[in-house]
């Protein structure tokens, strides 16, 4: 792994150590509700401030907490044209398949490919650790992924075009 | 418009089944390939020894316009060359049909290589027609220049949605291929498609191979030509074909591959896009394994604290134990333990004592020293 992003990581994963420590909050406006407040924000005194990690201009992760709630916005590299529609593609995939994941949004963050949202039940239900550990990996494997698309798709194509130039000798 | 395998498959069937019948069949059949091939079989009970094949195929146009309605007088020619005797063209077609072939099957070995091959090869008429018409105009391109001006590119289309072009120059011959795609994700595909070709082409190994050139704008053959020709999302793909790929047999190979361009990248950008979304649905299940995983474990961990609360919790072993006890012991102990309270809270009971104890024990009666007496 490079460094920079070994780094970006670390700090993505320290940001959500800290900023997980989510408990359960009942709605202010609505009785007998119990709602994510990060997503409402009618309260601005259950939220806290939003932290934005920026690995360069095209990739970024931006985290809003609140009492009960954490939402992660990510920006994943996209370097060229086929990058970029492999990206949106795979992250289209994997929001139509949200449900799979429990934590994923069904609708990004607008300025960001992909958003999580974790809630108090989530955190009670599963490890805190390991919710930040699965977060840091799905960041390194779509990274990996996408990386491995893109050479296979260039890959498919260079045996394509020497099977078609294979029939002209 | 052509398709990769020059035969028929569905000819190929209906004329083996033919061929291959002990008695003369009833057959009257059309098939419909790629939208645009018709063919059309025919043979009879009453005439057994002919089959009759019609074919009709989307003609070479140039610059709009058919270049005639019927086959030229060679391609004929050529058609009744392949199998003399066996295949032999009528005509005037069929109406509705650019050619009529009268079969007679009966003249195929019945030997099971050489029938095959000949079948396949009267199956593959419709590619040696289009593959003609592209030869002709290749042949005929010096006298075309004439008329149009030197270097002026020829339209062809075999689809009006596929036009492409062709420019003799000196040395070489370019065809050029205008590419459109409806989707901008099989454009970067197709994109990316085209820069590997560029790079194979100019590779050591390839230099027999035509110069292949893409580029985003038109090329300057295609100065003059009208904008809506020149307007593509996908660029224009080059090759410049020399001598070398058009003498003796190679030319029915690059006439077949250039006619195969379009379907060729059409068919790489579904497969590729076929292959990124199988490839996304089985990383979907890597990627959402670790999260099961956690809820696993947390089930494992729930279950684990709750054996280990009920050890700490030595009493109620008791219970359960007494619990185990069969309903009728229960019952048993229930009923002397109920003899045993009664036993208790009965009197002592002694035959005739009662009598005894009213005659001899008789209790005497004690006025209450709390009695207040009237004062007078």
């Amino acid at each position: 792994m490079a460094s920079s992003l070994r780094l970006y990581l670390t700090c993505i994963r320290n940001t959500l150590e800290a900023a997980l420590c989510l408990q359960n909050f009942p709605c202010q406006e609505v009785e007998r509700h119990n709602k994510p407040e990060v997503e409402l924000k009618t309260s601005p005194e259950l939220l806290l401030n939003p932290v934005l990690i920026c690995r360069n201009e095209a990739e970024k992760c931006l985290i809003e907490t609140s009492i009960n709630s954490l939402r992660i916005s990510l920006k994943v590299k996209q370097s060229d044209e086929l990058e970029n529609i492999l990206t949106k593609k795979f992250l289209r995939f994997l929001s139509m398949r949200a449900e799979a994941f429990q934590v994923l949004r069904r609708k990004p963050v607008q300025g960001y490919d992909i958003s999580f949202l974790i809630t108090n039940y989530h955190c009670e239900d599963m490890q805190k650790q390991k919710l930040i550990e699965f977060i840091v990996q799905f960041m390194e494997d779509i990274d990996k992924e996408i990386s491995e698309l893109k050479l296979s798709v260039n890959t498919r194509g260079r045996l394509v075009a020497t099977e078609f130039l294979k029939q002209f000798i | 418009m052509a398709c990769f395998e020059r035969v028929s498959p569905a000819l190929r069937e209906i004329l083996t089944r033919i061929h291959r019948a002990e008695r003369p069949l009833e057959v009257d059949h059309h098939v419909h390939e790629f939208g645009s091939v018709h063919y059309h079989v025919k043979h009879s009970v009453t005439d057994p020894v002919y089959t009759y094949l019609s074919v009709s195929t989307p003609l070479l146009s140039s610059q709009g316009l058919p270049i005639s309605s019927h086959l030229p007088q060679h391609t004929l020619e050529m058609v009744n060359g392949i199998f003399p005797g066996v295949m032999e063209a009528l005509v005037p077609p069929n109406e509705g049909y650019q050619l009529t072939l009268k079969l007679d099957i009966s003249r195929i070995p019945r030997d099971g290589k050489a029938s095959t091959k000949m079948i396949s090869d009267i199956a593959s008429v419709q590619s040696a027609l289009v593959s003609t018409q592209l030869k002709e105009i290749l042949r005929n391109v010096e006298s075309r220049e004439v008329g149009y001006g030197i270097y002026k590119p020829i339209k062809l289309m075999y689809h009006p949605r596929e036009p492409f072009f062709v420019v003799k120059q000196p040395a070489k011959t370019t065809a050029i291929f205008p590419m459109r795609f409806k989707e901008k994700e099989d454009v970067i595909i197709a994109t990316a498609f085209f820069q590997e070709l560029m790079d194979v082409g100019s590779s050591e190994a390839f230099r027999k191979a035509p110069h292949c050139i893409w580029s985003p704008i038109p090329p300057a053959e295609l100065r003059g030509e009208p904008i809506e020709d020149l307007s593509t999302n996908g660029g224009f793909l080059s090759f410049d074909i020399t001598l070398r790929h058009v003498q003796g047999k190679k030319l029915e190979k690059t006439v077949w591959s250039l006619l195969n361009v379009y379907t060729f990248v059409k068919w790489h950008v579904k497969s590729s896009r076929g292959f990124v979304q199988r490839r996304m649905r089985m990383r979907l299940d890597k990627l959402v394994q670790p999260l099961h995983d956690v809820g696993n474990e947390e089930g494992d961990d729930h279950r684990e604290t709750r054996k280990k609360t009920k050890k700490v919790d030595g009493g109620c072993t008791n219970v359960r134990k007494w619990m185990r006890v069969s309903k009728k012991k229960i019952l048993g102990r229930n009923l002397e333990l109920g003899n045993k309270m009664k036993r208790i809270r009965s009197r002592i009971k002694i035959h005739c004592f009662s009598r005894l104890r009213r005659k001899w024990l008789r209790m005497p009666k004690f006025s209450p020293v709390t009695r207040y007496m009237k004062l007078e």
